[in-house]
């Protein structure tokens, strides 16, 4: 109960006061962000980090958790219309979006994307005032060993999940992430690994130019590299009956909901994965699964719901662990630390007040997408408008400008150029970009933990599998490798094949 | 089977780098002469990660040999015009970024970029019924009012200084 009464403070806190105004542009900058392809929530949350340094720390969390789940929202409208996901969240969204939009139901896929990302975005706050508390207490009893594990849990698995079909590739990108966090200074001799004497790479690469560079200059190769795209005339129709239309597919979106936050809580996967799981869970629970693909509702509204919730999802173990759940995520909980916050284990012990005001947050956000997404669902079809060509030069120059802005350093604007065309590379020959990113963000926390495991244990492995919750998730690590091989993998779908008949 | 020349090439960049990094590792000092404790030594986690990356490079060359593993890759299947869209991104990003950036006046710099990058891109659309005059007009308002308003936004209300 004291939880519920310090939410609903933080509710009023925000809504009786001048923050319910940032709620509105900040989730509108998102929506606008999500809906320009090319612009991804990473890149829009890392962008935005630049302009916050001079907020108040609540404000500036507020405004990125507004923007994260905006641009989540305003990519699935991108889907709709041009077939194209505005964030990489969208893509199952596109699948049944698009169809619809060309029937001459463009309006009601919106109001159905619009509630669908409301109340899957709801379910998952749920989700994180529940969950988070639970698990930062079960992880106060965590110690190096289970940190060292977790990390390796999370490369391996973001690395699994996001190349479904070639997890070979994906434990590349993650191990390569790992390698990129270990250039510089190390934290228990001061000695510099891989520097080869340049003084800039002593503090090693930048989260957010390698971030900005990985997400948002290789988003402008890509981009240009693929043709133009077109817009499908938009009918709006009845989108208010629309929006309400939802309720009577309850089922659809709490499933999405559920499974939407636990991908999310998963380190790495983010909200992809939450889109996609809940479409298949959609599709497979369906009486009619023939129309998935063909402008099914149900089909639009798993996938929204499933994205949207994952925001929250994801935020559960940036806050109790400080583990991101998504490459936004990662963003998030760097700008979380240049604002001087701690999250961890021990954030409902020394910062509860801000545990319970990031919920409301989220809340207010929610709030906010379902509001202007229905208001505004003519006017922000504008936006689909604007040429490609006019717009990815002044979003290179924004990449540049918030790269150099963290440090005022010339050379993060090299870093920045570098990883694009890095992640540019690997995404053109198959090797996903995310495990890199978790990799880079979690190296510190291997490199550290790993050691200090190693000494405690006098270098005998054994202690590293002996307690109990090091030993789950080191079985868990080594069956996620097994059931990867190609030869378990096929043994299972001969298995599967004869149980089907 | 066919030979799989991008996962092999690949595989050869990937293994390339792990036994690079691992040499790097092997090579860093163990501070056995402070009393240091050799568990703690800085190459350790490195060895261990570029060990991995080695022999998961390793794998994909071998696959890449036997001529197996998931098949179209975004870059065997260029669209038309593509690489030229591509390479002219690439040269005028890094013209700014690598050379403009920092080492001349931020608003004159950024300006040039904008018009450069979307008078050319411009350019290169099939479809544009725009005039080269007209475009160009269209592009020097863009990369003026852009310019102005990105150093604005930052050095004015975000209090951020700018290179140049």
């Amino acid at each position: 109960m004291d939880g519920l009464s310090q939410f609903l403070d933080a509710i009023l806190a925000i809504g009786l006061s001048a923050d319910i105004v940032t709620v509105v542009w900040a989730t509108l900058l998102g929506i606008v962000v999500g809906m320009i392809p090319g612009l991804t929530a990473t890149l829009g949350v890392a962008l935005v980090t630049t302009l916050t340094f001079t907020m108040a720390q609540n404000t500036a969390i507020l405004v990125l958790i507004c923007v994260y789940i905006g641009a989540i929202y305003g990519g699935g409208r991108t889907a709709i219309l041009l077939n194209i996901p505005g964030t990489p969240a969208n893509a199952a969204s596109a699948l049944d979006g698009f169809p619809l939009a060309k029937q001459g139901r463009a309006g009601d896929a919106m109001a159905v994307a619009t509630t669908g990302s409301f109340l899957g975005s709801m379910i998952g706050m749920l989700g994180l005032a529940v969950l988070a508390p639970w698990l930062a207490e079960f992880a106060l009893d965590f110690t190096s060993f289970e940190f060292f594990w977790l990390a390796v849990f999370g490369v391996v698995l973001c690395g699994q999940l996001t190349a479904m079909d070639d997890p070979l590739k994906g434990w590349i990108a993650g191990f390569f992430g790992l390698l990129v966090a270990l250039v510089g200074q190390e934290s228990l001799h001061a000695y510099s690994r891989y520097t080869y004497g340049f003084t800039d790479l002593e503090a090693g690469f930048g989260l957010l130019p390698v971030l900005v560079g990985a997400f948002g200059c290789a988003e402008v190769f890509s981009v240009m590299r693929s043709e133009a795209t077109q817009l499908v005339r938009a009918k709006m129709g009845n989108v208010i009956g629309a929006a309400l239309s939802v309720f009577s597919y309850t089922r659809t979106w709490v499933r999405s909901g559920v499974i939407g936050t636990f991908m999310g809580v998963v380190p790495g996967v983010g909200e992809d994965m939450g889109a996609w799981v809940s479409y298949a869970a959609a599709k497979r629970a369906s009486k009619t699964p023939e129309d998935f693909g063909n402008g099914s509702v149900d089909g639009l509204l798993a996938a929204e719901a499933g994205n949207n919730a994952a925001v929250p999802g994801a935020l559960i173990p940036v806050l109790t662990l400080a583990i991101p759940g998504s490459a936004p995520a990662a963003v998030l909980l760097a700008a979380m630390v240049i604002h001087g916050l701690r999250p961890g284990p021990l954030i409902m012990i020394t910062q509860p007040d801000f545990f319970y005001s990031v919920v409301a947050m989220v809340f207010w956000a929610s709030c906010a997408i379902l509001v202007l997404g229905l208001a505004l669902t003519r006017p922000l079809l504008w936006v689909l408008k604007v040429r490609r060509e006019w717009l990815i030069g002044i979003i290179f120059v924004l990449c540049a400008v918030g790269s150099f802005a963290i440090a005022g350093r010339l050379f993060d604007v090299w870093v920045m150029i570098l990883f694009g065309l890095i992640g540019f590379v690997m995404r053109e020959t198959g090797f996903p970009v995310a495990p890199m990113i978790l990799g880079v963000v979690l190296g510190p926390i291997l490199d550290a933990n790993f050691r200090r495991s190693l000494s405690l244990s006098r270098g005998d492995p054994v202690d590293f599998v002996t307690r109990p919750v090091s030993a789950v998730i080191a079985a868990m690590v080594l069956l996620m490798i097994v059931l990867a091989l190609p030869p378990v993998r096929r043994g299972i779908g001969r298995m599967l094949g004869r149980s089907h008949g | 089977m066919s030979l799989h020349r991008t996962d092999l090439f690949a595989g050869l960049v990937v293994t390339s780098l792990g036994l690079a990094a691992l040499a790097g590792a092997v090579a860093m000092p163990r501070f056995a002469e402070r009393n240091g404790d050799p568990l703690t030594a800085p190459g350790i986690t490195p060895g261990i990660v570029s060990g991995v990356i080695a022999v998961l490079g390793l794998l994909l060359l071998l696959r890449a040999m036997l001529g197996s593993g998931p098949r179209d890759l975004p870059v065997e299947s260029w669209p038309p015009g593509a690489a030229r869209r591509t390479l002219f991104t690439l040269a005028t990003t890094l013209a700014y970024g690598g050379a403009t950036f920092g080492q001349m006046p931020f608003l004159p710099a950024t300006a040039l970029f904008i018009f450069a990058f979307t008078f050319g891109a411009e350019l290169m659309r099939p479809d544009r019924s725009r005039t080269a005059l007209s475009l160009a007009l269209w592009a020097a308002v863009l990369a003026g009012v852009s310019a102005f308003a990105i150093e604005f936004l930052f050095t004015d209300l975000f209090l951020v200084r700018l290179p140049g």
